[in-house]
């Protein structure tokens, strides 16, 4: 497993220093927030991390502020939110997870309870990540086969089209290549009139005039 | 017969595991924040209490509540536990003996991981 980045934000630095070791030592890599704030800046800017255990109770921010935000931000790979309360009567509990947070933990923290929780966001976060690239390559090639279809250059004399190689080649074969399609050739009733008949009829002359020749 | 320690063995032991190789010790590292920020938020929390600041305590007796958590020193963390429900109910008129209570156990406390740090 990919170590992930766990942010811890307590403002109490024995339970920040302490949770932060159990992550420690369970292979993730650690950072620290100690306000509510400071949190918000890590997980709202460019590089957030993975996971974050964030303390219910904190100045600037509590946690479950905190969690609404992320939540409003509305990204393919959001953050797994664990909240650190202890607040353990089960209508704190369910405000937290309404107002977004994917588990919480009661203080002070068991480190193996920790350790299997966080594991579960670890989860939890990497098929999320899976997923979404799952998502943008089906988004490129979608993109691509649109491209396709909307821009592809044609001879306007002999109409031939240019391939992705950047060679001419017939309709027939361009699109046999791409898209699994087979011609069989025919004539349209126009066509017909305009090229066929007159061939038929010219054929038709000769041979009149060779069993002219004949007869004679 | 001899006192309940102040700190939870078991508690002790976890914290002692946690340290990895070429880190600096978490014990160690735990026990000296507690002794830096708990005198602090005692002094804080009475100094509330004769501003008549029931959320300040409150919030005080809660976060002291956790560190004592940590470390494992049970019969402190009952102590805030206790001024943080009276706190946070705005009833200070029982209060009082509640802090006395909190020195002693902090002294306690203290005591231990003195003794601790000394020895590792």
């Amino acid at each position: 497993m990919n170590a992930l980045h766990v942010l811890v934000a307590d403002d109490e630095p024995v339970s920040r220093t302490v949770v932060g070791a159990m992550l420690k030592k369970a292979g993730y890599i650690v950072s620290y927030a100690p306000d509510g704030e400071q949190a918000w800046q890590r997980l709202d800017g460019p590089t957030a991390p993975a996971l974050a255990l964030l303390d219910w109770e904190m100045p600037g921010l509590q946690g479950p502020e905190i969690v609404e935000r992320i939540r409003n931000k509305q990204t393919p790979t959001p953050t797994y939110v664990i909240l650190l309360t202890s607040r353990d009567s089960s209508a704190d509990i369910v405000r937290g997870l309404r107002a977004g947070a994917d588990d919480y933990v009661c203080k002070p923290a068991n480190e193996d309870e920790l350790i299997a929780r966080v594991n579960v966001g670890a989860r939890v976060v990497q098929l999320q990540a899976a997923l979404a690239d799952r998502v943008r390559s089906l988004e490129e090639a979608l993109a691509n086969v649109k491209a396709l279809q909307t821009l592809l250059p044609m001879c306007a004399y002999c109409k031939s089209v240019r391939n992705d190689q950047n060679y001419w080649e017939k309709v027939e074969t361009y699109f046999t290549q791409h898209s699994g399609v087979s011609f069989t050739h025919s004539y349209c009733p126009n066509c017909y009139d305009r090229y066929v008949r007159p061939e038929l009829e010219a054929l038709d002359d000769a041979r009149a005039v060779q069993d002219r020749l004949k007869r004679k | 017969m001899a006192p309940d320690p102040a700190l939870d063995p078991a508690v002790l032991d976890t914290l002692r595991q946690l340290t990895l190789p070429g880190e600096p010790d978490v014990l160690t590292d735990v026990l000296r924040l507690f002794l830096d920020e708990a005198p602090k938020k005692i002094r804080a929390l009475q100094a509330a209490f004769d501003a008549g600041d029931a959320p300040q305590m409150a919030r005080l007796a809660h976060s002291l509540k956790g560190s004592s958590g940590n470390i494992g020193a049970g019969a402190l963390m009952d102590v805030c536990r206790r001024l943080d429900e009276l706190a946070a109910a705005g009833d200070l008129t029982r209060i009082a003996p509640l802090l006395a209570a909190l020195t002693e156990e902090y002294h306690r406390a203290e005591l231990e991981i003195t003794q601790l740090l000394q020895t590792s």
